[in-house]
Parts: C-alpha cells; sequence; structure tokens
C-alpha cells in the first residue's frame, strides 16, 4: 500500500512536467510575445522593451521556464495584469464562493441521481424507464445557457423569488440567498447526464450473477437493490465523482458569470476576455496539479471500496 | 409455428445456393439492418439528415444568404403571434417602415452585447433599455466590429433594403435591427453544425490513432501517449478550451475547430487503447500474427473493423459535445467572429431580448439546438444498439 | 420439430408414489425482437423424487439451464415467458404461478440453487460470512451472533479449512474451489429440501471438480435431499445420478433409472452421446458420430488404433530447456518474476501427437504459444530442421511461421468476425505467396474448406453465420493453406459439444493420416488427450511432471501427481457397475 503511494507520488511528476511544459509552450509561443498583449496596440517601442524586461521575455527560453517553475512552486504568480490585484489572493478569495455553490449541488445532485437511477433501472425496459430515458436525453440537448436564461428570467426577474445576482459577506446568507437559484439551476443541468450514466452502472450490475444468487437464496428485490446492486455501483459511481470534482470547479462557470458570483469560474471568463495571462496560467496549472493529485485519491477511493482492487 | 422457428433459428441452412456468389450479410449490414427496425433511431438519423441538408444548403448559399438583411421592423413578433404588441419599448411604427438609414450613424459609446458579451448583461441591459428605442447606433459601437458590419452591408443589396418596406412581422420574427431570425437560425445552424462535425473529425482522429498505436504497441509507444494523454486529461477540458481561446487572438470558425479538436481527443483516446490492449490479445489477432500477418495489417485491417463501430459511437458523441461547446464558446465571445451567427451569439443576443419580452429569438436558437442534439443523441444511442446488441438497452452517457 | 422423437417415457413417477417436484408440460420462450420468439423448451414433463439425485443432461442449446432456472422463477422478466399452462409442482403449489413474496421464502428455504461460475456468482464486495448470514437470518430468524455461528458450522461442514478465519475473506481471496464450496455451504445452510447444481463443476480443475462433486455426493445422502443436477457431461453425473433426464432442443429424448439410460438406451441421441465421447478404455480407429446413431447405422464394430512412439521415430521438433517468466510490480520499483514454464524439453516424432496436460495454471497454454513466438520465450530453443526457432530474427521467422500452426480454444474469438471465410482462408496464402494469383488461391480455398467439410457457399458467409464446430473447421481449413508440418492445438475442442468434438477429432485424425501432420494437443480433458495422443506429457506449476506413450502413463503413472490427476477422471456409469 504505502509502496503503491509512493511509486503513485513518483509517477505524477512526469505528468506534472508535462502540464507545465504544455502550459508554457502555449502562453510564451503559441500566444506570441506577452509583452504585446499586456501592453496593447498603443504603445511604442520603448514601452514594449521595458515590459518585456520585466516580464523576463527577452531571456533565453529556459530561463523563461525556470522563472515559471520557481512561480509555481513558490504560489507567486506576481499581479493580474488587468486589476493589480495579487495572483494568490484571487485564487484564495475565489474558491470560496465557487464551493458554496458547488459542495451543496454535488451532495445534492448525487442522491437525486442515484435515487432515480435505482428507480428507473429496476423497471428496465418498461415504458416509464424508457419515457425517462428519452426525457433526460431531450433535457441534455436544451443549451445549458437557456436553462439558465430561462430561469433567472422567470424565478427572478419575473416572480422575484430570488435575487436576481449579487454575492454578500455573509456565508448563510450567500448559501440561502445567493445560491439557492443556481444549485437549482445546476440540478437541473446535472441530473439527466447523472442519471443516465449512473442507469448505466445499475444495470451492468444488475446483470451480473450474483444478483441471481441473491434472488436464489430468497433475498426480496428491494434489498437487492439497495444493498447487494448499490454497494457494487457505488465503486463506478464514486470513481466517476472522484475523476470529475476537479471539472466541477470550472464547470459552473456560467452560472457564476450570469449571476456575478466571484467565484474561481467567473475568474477564468474575466481573465480570458482580459487576456490576463498571470491569472490563467495560476489557474490553468494549479486545477491541473488538483486533478492529478484527485486521481491518485479517486484509486485509493477506488481500492477501498472495492475488496477485488489489490494495489501493487 | 414451432417449425417455422426452428428453420429460421437454425445456424446456417447448408443449403447450396444456385449461385454461389451470394454475398451473406457482414456485421455492417447487420448493424444498418438492426438499425433500420429502430423507429427512433430511424426518425432521428432523417432529422439529423435533415440538418445536415439544411447546412449543406446554407453553406453553398442556396438558402439564408441574405440573413443579415434587415427586413423586418426592429424586433419584427412572428407572424403567427401577431403584429407587435402596443406599449412596445421600441418605438415600432404603424407603418411599419423604420428609417434606417442612420445604419451607418455613429454611436460610439455605446456597447452592444454582440460586441462585448464578457460585461455584466443585466447591469447593461439597463442602460441599454432607453436607447434601445432612440437610436439604431447599436451595431456601431467599438472599432473592428464597425468595419465588419460596414462590409457585411456593403456585400448586401442595401439600397433595396433600404427602399424596401420593412415588414411587421416575420415568420419566426426579427431581431434588433429586424433581421429574419428564420434565416438567422438557418445560418447559425450551418456555423454550429458545422464546428460540431469538423472538430469532432478532428479529435476522433487524432484519439482513434493515438491510441491504436499506444494499445496496439504497448511498452515506451504506449509511455509516452498515456503520458500526453495524462497531461491533456489533466486539465479540464473547458478550462483547456478557454486558455487557448485566451491565447490565439485570431478568432474564426477554423480557429473554434481546432481549438475543439486538438483538445477534445483524450475520451476517445482512452477508449480506443482499451479497445486495442483487449482486441490485441484476442484469439483473432494472434491467429493472424501466426499466419505472419505484419504489425500495421493486424492494427488496420484485423483490429481496426472490429473496434470501428466504438469509433464511430465517439464520433456522434463528440458531435453533440462540441456543438454544445461551440455554443458556450461562442455566447461567451471566444468563439466564432462577429460577422459569423452561431447558435450561440443568437443566444447571447437572446438573453437581453428576453427581458424586454422579446423571447423569439431564444426559442429559435435553442429550440433547433435541442431538437437536432436530441435526434442526435437518440441516433447516437440507437447506432450503439444497432452496431454492439450485447449492449443494449443500456444507453449511457 | 423432429418426427424422429418418440413420445418421451413416462416420467419416474414410479420411483415414489409422491415425488418432491413434479414438472409438468413446462414451457418456455425468449422474445428475441419485436416479431420473433424462441421457444427454449417446448412442453418437458419430469419428476424429482424425494431422497435422490436426478440428473438433467444435455448439449448447449438443450434448454436444461432455462429448465432449472425456470422452477425457481429466476429467468429473467424482461424476455422470458413461462407458458400459463405450464405446471411446476412442489408441495401441492405450482411454483408457475406463484406470487413472488411467496416464491421469496422457498428459495433458499427448501429449495436452493448454485450455478456453474463460483466467482461471479458470489458478491464480491461482502464476505462470504455475510453472505453466509444473509441466508440464515433471511429464513432461520437467527441473529447475526447465531447465524455466524452457524455459518462457521455449514462453511466446515463443506470441506472449507479455518472457517473461523475464512469467514471474514471476500471471495476473491479463496481459490475457485473454496469459492463453490460457500456457494454450496449458503445453498444447504437452511436445510433445504431439493438443490438445484447448475453445471457446478464445469468451470473448475479436474481434481477439484472431483472433490466437489463428492461433496454433494455426500450431502445428499447425509441430509437426505433432493438433487437436481444439470450437466452436459454424462460422464460426471454417471457415478452419481439416480434417474437421468436427456434433453436436446428444448425436448426430452429420454427419461429413466440411471441403469437403464446407461446400460440400455432407448434413444437414438442418448446413444450417440454415451458413444461420441472418447472413452479411457477403448480407442476406435474413428469415433463413432452422432449422425451415425440418428441415421441409425449404429455403431460398427471398427478396430482399435494403435498408439505410441517408437524410437527411431523422425523428430521434427526438439525443444530444450524451453522457459518463460512473467514480471509484475512489487513494492517501490521492484519487480517480482513469475516463472509461467520453467525448464522444459521434450521431442516431437514426426506424424505423431503429444498431448499436453494440466490443469489451469500449469503452463501448457504458455508452451504453445512461447513455441510459435506468441510469447517471447526467456530461455531455451526449439530446433526445427537443424535451426533454432527461438533464436531467429523475427525476418528470418517468417520463413518457419507456416510450418508451425495454431488451432485456439474459442473458435468464436479466432476468426475475425468482420472477414468473409474467403479472405480468413486465402489471407495466409496472400502473406506467404503462396499460389500464383487469387484465382488459385480461390481455388485452392475451395478445396480446403471441402477437405474441412465445409460446402462450397461457406467461402463468401462470415464466421458467425457458422456453428461452433464449423468455425473450428474453418480455423483447421486456415492453417492448411501454409502446409504446416506441425499444428498445436490449445484446448482445441475443449468449447465444443460432446457430438461435435467427435466429428473435429475425427477430422484432426483424418488429416493427420492424410499429411503426416504432426500434433501437440494441448488440453485438460485427459479422456481426449489419451484418446488422441501417442505420447502424454503431464505438466504442474510450469514443470513437466511425467512424460510416457499414452497407454503407459494411464496405465501405469509413475509420478503422484499423475496418480491424483488420473484418478479424478469422472469414471461414468462404469464406475459403479
Amino acid at each position: 500500500m504505502t509502496a503503491y503511494i509512493v511509486r503513485r507520488l513518483w509517477q505524477m511528476i512526469p505528468t506534472m512536467l508535462g502540464v507545465i511544459l504544455l502550459v508554457f509552450f502555449l502562453f510564451n509561443w503559441v500566444g506570441g510575445d506577452p509583452a504585446y498583449v499586456l501592453a496593447g496596440k498603443i504603445s511604442n517601442q520603448e514601452q514594449i522593451d521595458n515590459i518585456r524586461r520585466q516580464l523576463g521575455v527577452d531571456q533565453p527560453f529556459y530561463v523563461q521556464l525556470g522563472i515559471f517553475v520557481k512561480q509555481i512552486l513558490t504560489g507567486d504568480f506576481g499581479a493580474s495584469w488587468s486589476t493589480n490585484e495579487r495572483v494568490s489572493h484571487i485564487l484564495v478569495t475565489r474558491l470560496g464562493p465557487s464551493l458554496t455553490v458547488l459542495v451543496p449541488l454535488m451532495i445534492l445532485g448525487t442522491a437525486i441521481s442515484i435515487a432515480l437511477a435505482l428507480a428507473v433501472a429496476y423497471v428496465r425496459g418498461s415504458l416509464t424507464d424508457r419515457a425517462v430515458m428519452i426525457l433526460c436525453t431531450i433535457a441534455l440537448s436544451v443549451s445549458i445557457l437557456v436553462y439558465i436564461i430561462v430561469f433567472q428570467y422567470f424565478f427572478a426577474y419575473k416572480l422575484g423569488w430570488f435575487p436576481v445576482q449579487g454575492w454578500g459577506d455573509s456565508f448563510v446568507e450567500n448559501l440561502v440567498v445567493y445560491a439557492s437559484l443556481p444549485i437549482l439551476i445546476g440540478l437541473a443541468v446535472s441530473i439527466a447526464p447523472n442519471l443516465r450514466l449512473y442507469r448505466t452502472f445499475v444495470l451492468d450490475e444488475i446483470n451480473q450473477d450474483y444478483v441471481r444468487t441473491a434472488r436464489a437464496k430468497g433475498v426480496s428485490e428491494n434489498r437487492i437493490m439497495w444493498l447487494h446492486v448499490l454497494r457494487n455501483a457505488s465503486i463506478p459511481i464514486i470513481t466517476h465523482l472522484m475523476a470529475a470534482l476537479p471539472g466541477l470547479l470550472l464547470g459552473s462557470f456560467l452560472i457564476e458569470r450570469f449571476f456575478s458570483i466571484p467565484g474561481i469560474g467567473r475568474e477564468i471568463i474575466l481573465a480570458v476576455e482580459r487576456s490576463d495571462f498571470p491569472v490563467i496560467k495560476a489557474i490553468t496549472v494549479y486545477v491541473a496539479f488538483a486533478t492529478i493529485a484527485t486521481n491518485l485519491l479517486a484509486d485509493l477511493t477506488y481500492k477501498a471500496v472495492d475488496p477485488r482492487v489489490q494495489l501493487k | 409455428m414451432a417449425t417455422d422457428l426452428a428453420t429460421l433459428r437454425s445456424p446456417v441452412p447448408p443449403v447450396r445456393r444456385e449461385i454461389p456468389h451470394t454475398v451473406s450479410p457482414g456485421l455492417w449490414t447487420l448493424g444498418w439492418r438492426r438499425l433500420r427496425s429502430d423507429r427512433v433511431g430511424m426518425v432521428s438519423l432523417a432529422i439529423v439528415a435533415l440538418f445536415i441538408l439544411m447546412m449543406t444548403l446554407s453553406g453553398t448559399g442556396l438558402v439564408a444568404r441574405d440573413w443579415a438583411r434587415e427586413v423586418g421592423v426592429n424586433y419584427a413578433p412572428p407572424s403567427w403571434a401577431g403584429a407587435a404588441p402596443a406599449g412596445g419599448l421600441l418605438a415600432t411604427p404603424d407603418t411599419g417602415v423604420v428609417t434606417q438609414g442612420a445604419a451607418g450613424a455613429p454611436a460610439p459609446e455605446f456597447k452592444s452585447s454582440v460586441v462585448d458579451p464578457l460585461a455584466d448583461v443585466l447591469a447593461e441591459l439597463k442602460g441599454e433599455k432607453p436607447a434601445g428605442g432612440a437610436s439604431a447606433g447599436d451595431e456601431k459601437s467599438v472599432d473592428p466590429l464597425a468595419d465588419v458590419m460596414a462590409d457585411i452591408r456593403k456585400g448586401k443589396p442595401v439600397a433595396e433594403a433600404a427602399a424596401e418596406e420593412r415588414r411587421a412581422t416575420l415568420p419566426m420574427g426579427g431581431d434588433k435591427w429586424g433581421r429574419d431570425v428564420l434565416k438567422k437560425t438557418i445560418k447559425g445552424s450551418e456555423t454550429s453544425i458545422f464546428v460540431g462535425l469538423a472538430s469532432a473529425f478532428v479529435a476522433t482522429f487524432l484519439g482513434s490513432l493515438f491510441g491504436a498505436l499506444a494499445g496496439y504497441y504497448g511498452r515506451w509507444v504506449d509511455d509516452f501517449f498515456n503520458w500526453f494523454y495524462s497531461v491533456f486529461s489533466s486539465i479540464p477540458d473547458l478550462l483547456l478550451i478557454l486558455a487557448v481561446a485566451a491565447v490565439l487572438q485570431q478568432k474564426g470558425t477554423m480557429t473554434i475547430v481546432l481549438i475543439l479538436g486538438l483538445t477534445g481527443w483524450t475520451g476517445v483516446f482512452r477508449l480506443i487503447r482499451a479497445e486495442y490492449l483487449k482486441h490485441k490479445s484476442r484469439e483473432y489477432v494472434q491467429a493472424a500474427d501466426a499466419i505472419g500477418a505484419s504489425n500495421p495489417r493486424r492494427m488496420f485491417m484485423h483490429i481496426f473493423p472490429n473496434v470501428s463501430h466504438v469509433v464511430l459511437v465517439q464520433l456522434s458523441i463528440l458531435v453533440v459535445a462540441f456543438i454544445k461547446a461551440e455554443v458556450i464558446l461562442s455566447f461567451l465571445g471566444f468563439g466564432v467572429p462577429v460577422d459569423v451567427v452561431s447558435w450561440g451569439s443568437m443566444l447571447n443576443e437572446a438573453q437581453n431580448e428576453l427581458i424586454l419580452g422579446k423571447w423569439w429569438q431564444l426559442v429559435a436558437a435553442g429550440t433547433a439546438m435541442a431538437i437536432l442534439v436530441t435526434a442526435f443523441s437518440l441516433f447516437t444511442d440507437a447506432l450503439r444498439d444497432a452496431l454492439d446488441p450485447k449492449l443494449k438497452g443500456r444507453a449511457g452517457a | 420439430m423432429n418426427d424422429a422423437i418418440r413420445p418421451a417415457a413416462a416420467p419416474v413417477a414410479s420411483a415414489a408414489a409422491d415425488p418432491l417436484l413434479r414438472v409438468r408440460d413446462l414451457r418456455v420462450s425468449f422474445r428475441l425482437d419485436r416479431d420473433n420468439v424462441f421457444e427454449a423448451v417446448k412442453g418437458i414433463s419430469f419428476d424429482v423424487p424425494r431422497d435422490s439425485t436426478v440428473a438433467l443432461v444435455g448439449e448447449s442449446g438443450s434448454g436444461k439451464s432455462v429448465t432449472s432456472l425456470a422452477i425457481l422463477g429466476l429467468l429473467p422478466p424482461e424476455n422470458s415467458i413461462v407458458d400459463p399452462r405450464s405446471e411446476i409442482l412442489y408441495g401441492g403449489r405450482n411454483l408457475a404461478t406463484l406470487p413472488g413474496a411467496e416464491l421469496r421464502k422457498l428459495r433458499g428455504a427448501e429449495i436452493s440453487m448454485i450455478f456453474q461460475e463460483p466467482m461471479t456468482s458470489l458478491n464480491p464486495v461482502f464476505t462470504v460470512g455475510y453472505q453466509l448470514e444473509e441466508v440464515l437470518m433471511l429464513h432461520m430468524g437467527m441473529t447475526g451472533r447465531q447465524a455466524r455461528k452457524r455459518a462457521v458450522d455449514v462453511m466446515r461442514e463443506v470441506g472449507i479449512p479455518e472457517p473461523e478465519r475464512r469467514i471474514d475473506a471476500y471471495p476473491s481471496q479463496l481459490s475457485g474451489g473454496q469459492q463453490q464450496r460457500v456457494m454450496i455451504a449458503m445453498a444447504i445452510a437452511c436445510e433445504p429440501k431439493m438443490l438445484i447444481a447448475d453445471e457446478p463443476t464445469t468451470a473448475l480443475d479436474v481434481t477439484i471438480q472431483k472433490q466437489i462433486l463428492d461433496l454433494i455426493a455426500d450431502l445428499q445422502k447425509r441430509r437426505q435431499m433432493s438433487v437436481l443436477f444439470i450437466t452436459h457431461d454424462l460422464a460426471v453425473v454417471g457415478e452419481i445420478a439416480d434417474h437421468v433426464v436427456v434433453m436436446r432442443h428444448g425436448e426430452i429424448r429420454e427419461q429413466g433409472a440411471a441403469r437403464a439410460v446407461f446400460e440400455t438406451p432407448q434413444d437414438s441421441y442418448t446413444k450417440a452421446l454415451l458413444q461420441c465421447r472418447p472413452q479411457l478404455t477403448r480407442r476406435p480407429l474413428r469415433l463413432p458420430v452422432i449422425d451415425d446413431f440418428i441415421q441409425g447405422v449404429g455403431p460398427q464394430h471398427v478396430e482399435e488404433r494403435p498408439r505410441g512412439v517408437a524410437p527411431d521415430d523422425p523428430i521434427v521438433l526438439d525443444v530444450r530447456n524451453l522457459g518463460k517468466s512473467f514480471w509484475s510490480r512489487e513494492g517501490i520499483f521492484g519487480k517480482r518474476e513469475f516463472k509461467a514454464v520453467k525448464d522444459v524439453s521434450f521431442k516431437l516424432p514426426k506424424g505423431k501427437t503429444l498431448g499436453l496436460v494440466g490443469e489451469s495454471g500449469s503452463g501448457k497454454t504458455t508452451v504453445g504459444l512461447t513455441l510459435m513466438r506468441l510469447h517471447e520465450a526467456t530461455t531455451g530453443e526449439a530446433i526445427f530442421e537443424g535451426r533454432d526457432l527461438l533464436a531467429m530474427s523475427p525476418r528470418e521467422f517468417m520463413q518457419y511461421k507456416r510450418r508451425i500452426q495454431i488451432i485456439f480454444q474459442n473458435p468464436y474469438a479466432s476468426l475475425n468476425p468482420r472477414f468473409t471465410v474467403g479472405q480468413i482462408v486465402t489471407e495466409p496464402m496472400q502473406i506467404h505467396g503462396i499460389g500464383s494469383n487469387a484465382q488459385a488461391r480461390t481455388e485452392m480455398a475451395f478445396e480446403l474448406l471441402a477437405k474441412v467439410g465445409l460446402p462450397e457457399v461457406s467461402f463468401y458467409k462470415y464466421p458467425h453465420e457458422f456453428s461452433g464446430g464449423q468455425r473450428q473447421r474453418i480455423a483447421i481449413a486456415r492453417c492448411l493453406t501454409m502446409k504446416p508440418d506441425i499444428l498445436i492445438c490449445d484446448e482445441s475442442v475443449s468449447a465444443l459439444d460432446v457430438s461435435v468434438q467427435a466429428q473435429v477429432l475425427n477430422l484432426l485424425q483424418d488429416l493427420q493420416d492424410e499429411f503426416g501432420l504432426s500434433y501437440i494437443f494441448i488440453s485438460h480433458d485427459l479422456a481426449v488427450v489419451k484418446y488422441i495422443s501417442d505420447q502424454v506429457m503431464v505438466m504442474n506449476n510450469g514443470e513437466i511432471v511425467e512424460i510416457a506413450d499414452s497407454d503407459e502413463i494411464y496405465r501405469n503413472p509413475l509420478q503422484p501427481y499423475t496418480k491424483r490427476l488420473l484418478a479424478s477422471i469422472p469414471k461414468g456409469w462404469q464406475a459403479r457397475s
């Protein structure tokens, strides 16, 4: 077990180096000279040279790469190009609002999806099952933008049940007042795909031999579904959840943007709009590192829930 | 009855046919037969085919060529909904004529959401409401856009448009400038479907090629592609797309195809690699090895036809995913350039219009997309069932 | 339907006036798609008397497993239809129409069932103890503590060593034999009156198979329960069955007391089943095949085939010190070596057959694959025409590749489903430049298809249109195109039904007689190996245990492992009479 973790940690290093190289390549080579981006079109050569010196882009590439690696290791990406706010400060302060929306969304969404998935898998092949599946397909086909626009218009603008947008200082206020409509929209968007996926996982298990054994033992259908099947289906579900975790952090960026929630997702959109490279670079690298770490965590969880897996 | 079934089930009728060259149905033919007997799948296929036909017609200029002409009054309502409601925020003269000769009238300080969708929408809206009725200069706001719009208009028979009477209603309503929403939707479909198809082809090609090489050759080839894969997949898709979009300053349909295609191959890679790993050790491939078939021959002649259904299904899953992604990117203004209309840019305009009560552009773009994507997804499910009957009824994400 | 079928003899009711289970006119069909229904069981009737073992025997597609699942109502509800006229009478109630809740009270308590694959039949994420206790608490109303105690007792009863420790193990931590013992423990925990065993030994090694068989027979006697034993292998049930029911294509061909069925079979199909399978005691020149019996030709008296290797036989392949290791990760950067084949040496005489027997994991398949260079050997050499095949460059080996060919076990996996039979058979000729042009190759393909007994139209068909035996013929035709000297048969007949197996074995023998091929015949089936081989090599844990002429090794095994292996061969009815 320890050996496995050590080896996996060791194997993470090339991946991290790859991410660093990829981001460096994107921003320093594909993107052209960042000095022009930063300075805009109005500046003269002298200003540009000045900026180039500050950014270090007049140095050979390995020096620049060194600077980049140092930035990543120290967490000091300097200041945002557009707001002059420290990048590290941006990252730390934007995490909270994102999590305020995401954590409840994930808990509720997962619970509802699993319950519905078990229910429709139980009546597999029936009219209900097929109707729910087609409904899911249609729900999946409507753009998330339409959900947000329409929900915001009706529930907030027209009916006034929720504030149209905004964010406060108190956690409870944010959660109850400002986050509820975003969470509702998040549920509307995420349940359909999760339900479809989890139903597949449950169906895979329902067709296994051990379910037949349980039936042959006289175990009731309810117990088979909620105990025997769910315990097995939870293995792919947990793995899927863990893998989706870092993506979720950004996945709700549209919601954050529409509702002016000062989270990571909105921050990245603002940064892209403003060509605020330090912020984009920092978010990309750290989210990638977080993903790599969650992947390891996912494998360890996998081991914990599945006695068949022997990690060597 | 029982006798009929018995004959029907017998594996091979050992009857010598009159013409020995009767070609037996292969797995593709059988799959196509299964697909044809799937009503939902066939209806979906027909709808998808219609959309692709529409895309082709629009792309070749046979329909919706004049989508940018301002044929109706501003925010002309759909014909079937009746003429514009009284008390609308926009001055809609009874004559139905809006003298928009001021098309070139500069209103430099005003930012339209088309140009700058990044601004806070609702706040912006409040500032826009009074302006909307008073001036028609919205589209002439920021430098690059102005040129583009002027170009577009030059290309069209502007004089004609000006001379022509503007219609009070349009089949599916009109947008802010009185352009026909129906034509706009057709033109927008062209862009969105093209981007979806083209980028899915790029991503599927890359993913299949990498996956085949990694899964088949194993060892250091596998290690290398796996490293490449884990680097790409550890950056969440949307973040990678946004980062590339931020770096690539020029916008264009081909740019977005490349962004989506070059970042979206990871899922296909993972599946195809796994398929190749599985098939590599299958007995029919070992048998091919035993008779002396070379590596490329085994990879492409033997294994590929047996995993091609996975490729096909992945391709159609990606088309749907990329259409959705394009819509979001264009909505945010990172997608297609402003002189190109797509479902995303339509939805961008639509969010402001909705608050003014002008819902038709939202409904048109949203519905067109929903119909296509639903049809495509249902078709994908049917395709999967038809090509891999073992999975029947397990349609999943 | 087949008109030749005689009306099934009266059910074995005479054995006991009041049988435990009475099946009357059972009909089961499956919906294939919207328009097609497949009738799997076509109105069968039989009885299971009290305190006795009834064997339900049939080849694949006979409907035997469907019948057993129908008794407990375990057929998949989505696509199976049990005809409402069907009756499954148990204790005065019709199980076919019993409401679900009532049926559940019987399942596991009065009638229980075990299955073919113990590995997948146990829930992988619960300990075996949990799964045992579940059934005890459910039907016997025990508390957790009582159930655990009883679970340990039952595990001991079915012969699981150290049950106190094993009770907390997960199924994946037990061997296949132990898993099946756990399944049996679960089935008998509530002292059922009847045990349905659906091919319980088929997935197990032959020595384990014997143990499980003995366990079931022993439990049946001790508990005085009835056992319905479903199998494809008459030899397996010969030792334990009191009554035998023979099924084919969803119908009962013959049923009666075991003695009657085994000694004086009335039905031609039953006769065929008894005769087609190679027997340890006889070795006819050709095996009788099913058509002989169905057409009423009957088994003619055929002369015995002499087997054995003479010292002056020319040697075609000389294998010396063959070794193959696999490495698995261990520790932080470490690797662990696993020796699948250790120091194996043998000589293959021309025109003879070397049988290679062993249980799973013995390394017998690896030997075959390594000789073909489908795996790279770790050590050793294989001398063929004075050259070491294993030391050649891949380029050089290309010329020798066609000289050694292989036929795999699974006829469903060894043919590319996207190729027509024509493409499959002509491809090797194309690769090796055999035949001057496409026309010549096609001609040759037709010839070879005829040789292996397939009609000409097969050339244009796809593999999925053929049965298992026919596919194996296609695979043989593919090998023959290259005119090999050596043919490795890796469990090539193991996946086939008994009647088809005999046909393929005959074909292989004919080809050897005609072309002087040398075979390496790898199999776990000792009776088949005895029949086809001149020389037999027994392997265990990657090593050769014993190698000798086949008659000699079966008559006079020297090594204890060989003795144990041979002792576990099902002897069938002969063992009792």
